[in-house]
């Protein structure tokens, strides 16, 4: 028997056909009112049912036409991991270690995940955002920033 | 008749050194993303959105649209010379473009696309001119069920123009509208899916969505695929001149391009791709040698480039005339200027006429900039092109992080941004438009304000609608596109079906 895989694209589709409906139903919460008098509810609930229809037909299409999303490369999936992670990674340390500092290595640890070899480049190219990011942002916008517990 | 007086006074208000920073600024930087693959004017503008907050509504727009068009022009180098288009305007011109570089031809080509975006910018900006402030002063007379038919009418052709499959683009135009709707409803200050947290009663907010989107699933994209480094042709500054036969031949194509990109910006969707498209399939069919198209032919290369540069001036039609946008960039644009309190649309002209007019003066000068930044420094742009991704997507990145923070101070507005970036590398590799999305959130309130206002107007008979005739216009022309679409579906499965029985499957 031929093993099917999960496709990831109608995986999507059915979290939005989900989606659809529970905006629907919240939105029913909200109240119609009348067509006369419109209540809150009533043009969220049209949305989230478009987004259920839609949905739906996508799911039927694709089931029809029988094909399936191109899978990610080990590559590809690296990529995406180690870049998203290192900017949720900056978020949580930048009000410690404060925008420069988090900055230079974020860019440090980026430029490494993209292969940039050796050391003396991915330095150089941190060294010189960290300071243009403090340039632009610090000196030249004013832009109140957090400096981080050091330099408080 | 328009009034030249205004359009001096603008020239005079250009004239601030501000206004001609952010004209320059735009326009070197929308060459540069042009000229490099991948990242996109959409994204930059939406990256560079917050650092025009400073500056005032008319020097954010300058350097919008510098941006703009200046991807325009930077798109076509890396057609010529690289074989790989800069973005998605340009992709046309890689199929004449470059068998020209091959033949020797590359600066002539160069420059004869300089010239020719140059010639459809201006004669883009002069329509703009002229039609804006007629149309405008028409628009005054709409009401909501004018506003409505119009928005439906994007939204459908949106929905059929962006995308292989009609249905990804009306699921992005919802759910965008959709998420438009979180926070309090300004009509009766209702809370919507916020549920009970303060930070989603404001709504979320357009920029982190956007530079999510655009910026970091760029970002994502490029990185994930395999990085092959490009062969660049190079130019001398010699070597730009077009002989005499070149420049007989590209004249007709460069205004004929110029009008049909006008008017295409008219449409919603990706105008300025569409009208690359067009004006190739046109110039091929009046040529007189048609066999020479996909060889080197100098009409395949202005025409569509001339096209995509006045498809710019075209879009800016609706955005400030209606303050619809009908395409990303613009999209990004009317949030740069809600953000400067600045509400595009019939009453721009009556209430902020220095910003129409201060832009068009300074898109005068940029469109001169452009010309005398692109051809001299041809051979610097090309080499732009090869600089490898691991050295710009790192500064791209954090840009986009500090910026996106730095307008609110709010992290949530960075998270919000990194999760949008990443739904959108998947949506881009699903084929699922951006685009309709963007917009669909940037038209999400001015939708529901037109047809909750429309609904109490007509107390809840639609009916009436069709006593309203540009309303029941713009409504007709929707439902028979639909209808259009739909059948031609029904008719091209029928006709398979009937194929496949004559083959006896």
């Amino acid at each position: 028997m031929r093993q099917r895989r999960l496709d990831v694209e109608t995986a999507f589709n059915a979290v939005l056909l989900g989606l659809g409906g529970v905006i629907a139903y919240v939105a029913w919460g909200y109240g119609f009112g009348s067509l006369a008098l419109p209540g809150p509810g009533l043009y969220p609930f049209f949305l989230g049912a478009t987004i259920a229809a839609c949905a739906a037909a996508l799911i039927a299409a694709r089931a029809r036409a029988g094909e399936a999303a191109p899978r990610l490369d080990k590559h590809g999936a690296r990529i995406l991991l180690v870049t998203a992670a290192t900017l949720c990674l900056w978020i949580l340390a930048m009000p410690v270690l404060g925008y420069v500092a988090v900055t230079f290595i974020a860019t440090y640890a980026l430029s490494k995940a993209l292969a940039l070899e050796g050391w003396r480049k991915p330095l150089a190219l941190s060294g010189a955002t960290a300071l243009f990011v403090y340039l632009l942002f610090g000196f030249w916008l004013f832009i109140d920033l957090p400096r981080g517990i050091l330099f408080e | 008749m328009p009034d030249w007086d205004l359009l001096l006074t603008g020239f005079a208000n250009s004239a601030t050194a501000a206004n001609l920073i952010a004209c320059f600024a735009g326009a070197l930087i929308g060459t540069l993303v042009g000229v490099l693959p991948g990242l996109g004017p959409t994204a930059t503008m939406a990256l560079l959105l917050p650092f025009t907050i400073p500056y005032g509504p008319t020097t954010g727009l300058i350097m919008m649209t510098g941006i703009w068009y200046g991807a325009m022009y930077g798109g076509s180098t890396t057609s010529v010379l690289v074989n790989i288009p800069g973005e998605a305007a340009s992709v046309v011109t890689c199929l004449d473009g470059y068998q020209m570089a091959k033949q020797g031809r590359a600066g002539a080509a160069l420059a004869l696309v300089a010239a020719g975006s140059f010639v459809a910018g201006t004669l883009g900006i002069l329509g703009l001119q002229l039609l804006a402030p007629v149309l405008g002063a028409a628009a005054l007379s709409f009401g909501p069920p004018e506003f409505l038919g119009f928005m439906i009418l994007a939204f459908v052709l949106l929905a059929n123009l962006s995308a292989d499959a009609p249905l990804k683009g009306a699921l992005m135009i919802a759910f965008g509208l959709f998420l438009s709707t979180i926070g309090i409803n300004p009509m009766d200050s209702y809370p919507r899916f916020t549920f009970g947290t303060e930070k989603l009663m404001l709504g979320i907010d357009f920029l982190p969505i956007a530079m999510g989107l655009f910026g970091i699933s760029e970002v994502l994209t490029i990185a994930a695929a395999r990085y092959v480094r490009p062969l660049v042709s190079r130019v001398r500054l010699r070597e730009l001149y077009p002989n005499r036969d070149e420049l007989r031949r590209s004249v007709k194509p460069m205004l004929r391009g110029s009008v049909l990109g006008f008017f295409m910006g008219l449409l919603p969707g990706p105008c300025t791709v569409i009208s690359t498209f067009v004006s190739y399939a046109i110039e091929k069919r009046l040529s007189k040698t048609p066999q020479r198209f996909g060889h080197g032919a100098v009409e395949g290369v202005v025409g569509p480039e001339s096209a995509n540069n006045s498809a710019v001036m075209g879009s800016m039609i609706p955005l400030l005339t209606l303050g619809i946008p009908f395409a990303a960039p613009s999209a990004i644009m009317l949030a740069g200027l809600r953000m400067h309190n600045v509400e595009p649309g019939p009453t721009l002209f009556g209430t902020h006429p220095e910003v129409f007019w201060t832009f068009i003066a300074a898109m005068y000068l940029g469109n001169l900039m452009l010309l005398v930044l692109n051809l001299p420094l041809v051979g610097l742009f090309a080499r732009v092109a090869s600089i490898r991704p691991q050295l710009l997507l790192p500064v791209i990145s954090v840009i986009c992080l500090v910026g996106v923070y730095s307008v609110r101070n709010a992290f949530f507005d960075v998270w919000v941004m990194i999760a949008a970036g990443v739904i959108g590398f998947f949506l881009r590799r699903w084929g699922y438009p951006i685009a309709p999305f963007i917009i669909g959130v940037v038209l999400g309130p001015t939708t529901e304000t037109s047809l909750r206002q429309t609904l109490l107007m007509f107390k809840g008979d639609l009916s009436l609608i069709a006593g309203r005739p540009l309303a029941a216009t713009m409504l007709s022309i929707a439902a028979t596109f639909i209808a259009w679409r739909l059948a031609a579906r029904l008719w091209g499965k029928r006709s398979v079906l009937a194929l496949d029985e004559g083959k006896g499957l």
